[in-house]
């Protein structure tokens, strides 16, 4: 088996948009353009492979901001790795999902 | 504060799909991030939900369901046979009698309503029928035990299906005659998952799945599930996918050198 994980378009943008800080579903949702009902299955299915891993937010944070408390998701090691492989495999993946959209936003 | 009701109902019946032990948390995490989204799409938002709650429920490897729970043969089919029992006591109730067999109904009719029901029974298992494991060859008394097991599973099961639905009859009819295929189907189903999840060497259910490869490799490798008899007759591989190379389970069956792996397997085998 090889050691990096060979990753679907969708998976491989979902990857890139949580590797560069599109952490919450909704985000991912908004950032890559694809829908509710293929984005968070696929997450968990990321999450199942041990290539992400998703956290509660404290609560306290929440409350400050008075809204409710989310979810979000960051890459694991071997999901670092996976998604070096992916950019290498589509190039075009950093610039799909670019760093500079997540601070213009 | 915008108004989430059509959401939140949505959101709420889509969890009925998801695991019960994960629902309180799967639908806290769709419910947080509704707020997020903007009113105009967020009903279309809630729709994936749907999606979500079934791949949840396919993938997840919680707790069993009570028939699951049914381990030894033994304890399965004592169960069955409680319920079938039960069935047919209710069944025998006098209330229960009359709306089965209504006046207008003649007995020549009832007969042969009686007919096309048992030639359906003997129809209905071509469309459930799945593809038994590869068991490669097997000691003839094992073969006839699963085979008798399969046989006494499958008339408790449709013994069930007949009194439920007989009792049924009193509530709605004799409309209810019109599910007795659908529920033997789903009754014959159900006896087969129920064998393939199963050792064939003592007829208990296959434990501590694990899941094999990754479904990226799969033209080289298979991937799928591997499920382990815990008193240490065997393995068996079901692919995710069945493919030209792996089209059925496959069962790996291990000598008694390798009892040794599996705690106080020794003295349980049989």
């Amino acid at each position: 088996m090889a050691d990096t994980a060979k990753l679907s378009h969708t998976s491989a943008m979902i990857l890139q948009a949580i590797g560069v800080g599109y952490i919450y579903g909704y985000t991912v949702m908004e950032v890559t353009g694809l829908p509710s009902g293929t984005v968070y299955p696929a997450m968990r299915r990321l999450e199942r492979d041990q290539l992400i891993r998703s956290q509660w937010e404290r609560q306290s944070i929440a409350d400050a901001a008075d809204r409710p408390a989310r979810k979000y998701y960051k890459l694991t090691r071997s999901g670092e790795s996976a998604l070096e492989a992916a950019r290498n495999r589509y190039p075009l993946l950093a610039k799909l999902v670019a760093t500079e959209e997540l601070e213009d936003a | 504060m915008k108004s989430q009701r059509l959401e939140f109902a949505i959101l709420r019946a889509a969890s009925l799909l998801a695991p019960a032990e994960q629902r309180a948390e799967w639908l806290a995490e769709w419910r947080s991030e509704v707020w997020y989204v903007p009113p105009s799409g967020a009903a279309r938002f809630c729709l994936g939900a749907f999606r979500d709650a079934l791949w949840l429920r396919r993938n997840n490897p919680g707790p069993m369901s009570v028939l699951t729970r049914l381990d030894s043969p033994i304890e399965c089919l004592a169960f069955l046979a409680t319920l079938a029992a039960a069935g047919m006591f209710l069944a025998r109730l006098p209330m229960s009698r009359d709306p089965m067999l209504p006046s207008a109904l003649s007995d020549g009719m009832a007969l042969g309503s009686m007919a096309i029901a048992l030639l359906l029974h003997l129809l209905a298992p071509a469309a459930t029928i799945r593809a038994m494991a590869d068991y490669h060859p097997l000691p003839w008394a094992c073969r006839l035990r699963r085979w008798i097991f399969v046989v006494l599973k499958t008339a408790f099961a449709l013994l069930i299906v007949s009194c439920g639905l007989f009792i049924l009859s009193f509530a709605v009819g004799p409309v209810a005659c019109q599910g007795f295929v659908p529920a033997s189907i789903v009754a014959l189903r159900w006896v087969v998952i129920d064998q393939r999840q199963r050792c064939p060497v003592c007829l208990c259910l296959l434990t501590n799945p694990v899941r094999i490869g990754r479904a990226s490799e799969m033209f080289l490798d298979w991937y799928g599930t591997e499920s382990m008899c815990s008193r240490g007759h065997g393995l068996l591989h079901a692919p995710e996918i069945p493919t030209s190379c792996y089209d059925r389970q496959e069962w790996l069956h291990l000598d008694g050198s390798w009892s040794s792996l599996f705690s106080g397997a020794a003295g349980m085998r049989r």
